[in-house]
């Protein structure tokens, strides 16, 4: 009550303080926000927080440094399998699949392996990241969209494209051949290739004509030879030797 | 198992029948042949994980068990300012963080429990309390008094709670996805404004403001000018600006400033 307010205040009997303040503020604790002194206001202008200057706005430019992830047991797997399969195949055709049924595959598959091709699929995202580390870095390209590889010990190309033909979907996009990257025009083009054999010959032939026709013009009867030489002779003094050269040969 | 692919290979075209040696490129073409492999998230490991016996809430006193209770001046100063107990966590993983002071009475309470023990999974989660029945008693006048005449009854009782102090941990085998929505339901009809953080967001938190700290490129701080009562400014600032550095006033927080 005002009996015990004023027995606080009263020190000594009679005496009251010269000054009592009649307005009060609202407590330190309020549920609104006090309204602050302009000093206050001011302080806290002043010491704002400033962000420290960025050249570009963070989002503007990729990480120079991406973030690597790292890989799952997974995708490790996965790239052990690829490197087998980049190390022991001549022949890598990237091959594009679009709309064709499981049963298609299947057939596919099996006419493939009929010639030792395999069929084989990756993820694109770990192909290109095995490839990025690897000698093939130029083939990242070639892998997108719903692809699959054709691989081969043997090159055997002639199979696999007639095999491609009679399935539409399946686009050529490429390959590893020999350790040479080929286009799908590449690859046709090395189809019609004569077997390496074929050519070991011809270039034999070829290196071999002079002293063959040499050996079997003397295997000849002598008398045919002397007059071979001595229309050669002619020839000569004549000055037109182009033409009856070719045709003395035919006559032999 | 080699039988059964057979059986149904062969039901399928006549081709395979016919090389039974090779049926190595067989098994591998009934898989399907799909456009990518997806790559799964490896599920977290909940094997260290112990759900203690009472997964759910504990019924919190609306009084405390006092011989004579006491009347208790406001003290509202246990509102204000960060909270310096139970601002981390202990056993569970994702918790209700108060982001400002407050007092939170029996209903508040009820109402967090009997949500919380309702939407939850007792046999994968659990939930504790990081914050004490209410204790503070808080008195009140009856109705047309006037001033005077001593001061009020005790009407009832609260717990006072202070910025970034944890209000209730939910742990065990889930996620935070799986409990997010149930703490946020709860988090918003509390008196304080809170927030649903796991343990990393939390450190997230703090991270942030002392990045804030020190990459502020202000020379002048609050700190710095009332500590060292520049201008004077200690006239119109009291003993908690020079603790709290500017970043409190009454029970509000401001995360803004440094």
């Amino acid at each position: 009550m005002t009996a015990t307010l004023c027995a606080t205040l009263l020190r000594n009997q009679g005496w009251l303080p010269l000054i009592q303040s009649v307005r009060h503020g609202s407590k330190a604790v309020t549920r609104h926000k006090r309204p602050l002194h302009i000093l206050k206001q001011k302080l806290l202008a002043v010491t704002q927080y400033i962000p420290p200057v960025r050249p570009v706005p963070p989002g503007a430019y990729p990480s120079k440094n991406k973030h690597v992830q790292e890989d799952n047991g997974f995708t490790l797997l996965l790239k052990k399998d690829l490197k087998k399969v980049f190390e022991e195949c001549k022949m890598i055709a990237v091959v594009q699949k679009n709309g064709s049924s499981a049963e298609e595959m299947l057939v596919l598959k099996h006419r493939l392996f009929k010639h030792g091709i395999i069929v084989k699929s990756f993820p694109n995202q770990v192909t290109r990241s095995f490839l990025s580390d690897s000698v093939y870095c130029n083939m990242a390209p070639l892998f997108i969209g719903p692809t699959v590889l054709f691989v081969s010990k043997e090159p055997k190309v002639k199979e696999m494209l007639s095999a491609l033909k009679a399935s539409p979907q399946m686009t050529l996009l490429g390959g590893c051949i020999d350790n040479t990257l080929l286009s799908a025009q590449g690859i046709v083009g090395y189809s019609k290739l004569p077997s390496v054999t074929v050519i070991q010959g011809e270039l034999v032939s070829g290196l071999t004509m002079l002293t063959s026709r040499t050996a079997s013009m003397l295997q000849r009867h002598p008398a045919h030879l002397s007059a071979l030489l001595q229309q050669y002779i002619k020839q000569q003094s004549l000055g037109d030797g182009v033409e009856a050269a070719p045709k003395a040969e035919e006559a032999t | 198992m080699i039988s059964l692919v057979k059986a149904a290979v062969g039901g399928m075209t006549g081709i395979c029948r016919a090389h039974s040696h090779q049926l190595a490129p067989l098994q591998s073409c009934l898989k399907v042949c799909a456009a990518g492999l997806k790559t799964y998230q490896i599920t977290p490991d909940y094997s260290n994980v112990v759900l203690p016996e009472k997964p759910k809430l504990k019924f919190l006193n609306k009084v405390p068990n006092l011989k004579k209770a006491k009347k208790e001046s406001k003290k509202l100063r246990d509102i204000q300012g960060p909270a310096r107990a139970a601002n981390s966590f202990t056993s569970g993983q994702y918790a209700i963080v108060a982001l400002g002071g407050g007092y939170l009475h029996w209903g508040h309470l009820e109402m967090m429990r009997l949500t919380i023990n309702r939407k939850m999974d007792a046999r994968t989660t659990f939930a504790r309390w990081r914050i004490n029945a209410p204790y503070k008693p808080i008195t009140r006048k009856g109705l047309g008094q006037r001033m005077g005449g001593g001061k009020g009854a005790i009407d009832h009782y609260v717990t006072p709670v202070r910025y970034g102090r944890l209000i209730v941990e939910l742990g065990g085998k889930v996620e935070l996805g799986e409990v997010e929505h149930i703490l946020i339901e709860v988090a918003k009809k509390l008196p304080f404004p809170a927030k649903v953080m796991s343990r990393e967001g939390l450190e997230e938190m703090q991270r942030k403001q002392k990045e804030m700290e020190e990459s502020n490129q202000n020379p002048w701080t609050f700190k710095r000018i009332v500590e060292g009562n520049m201008l004077g400014i200690r006239k119109v600032l009291s003993p908690f600006d020079l603790r709290n550095h500017g970043r409190f006033t009454g029970k509000f927080h401001f995360p803004e400033r440094v």
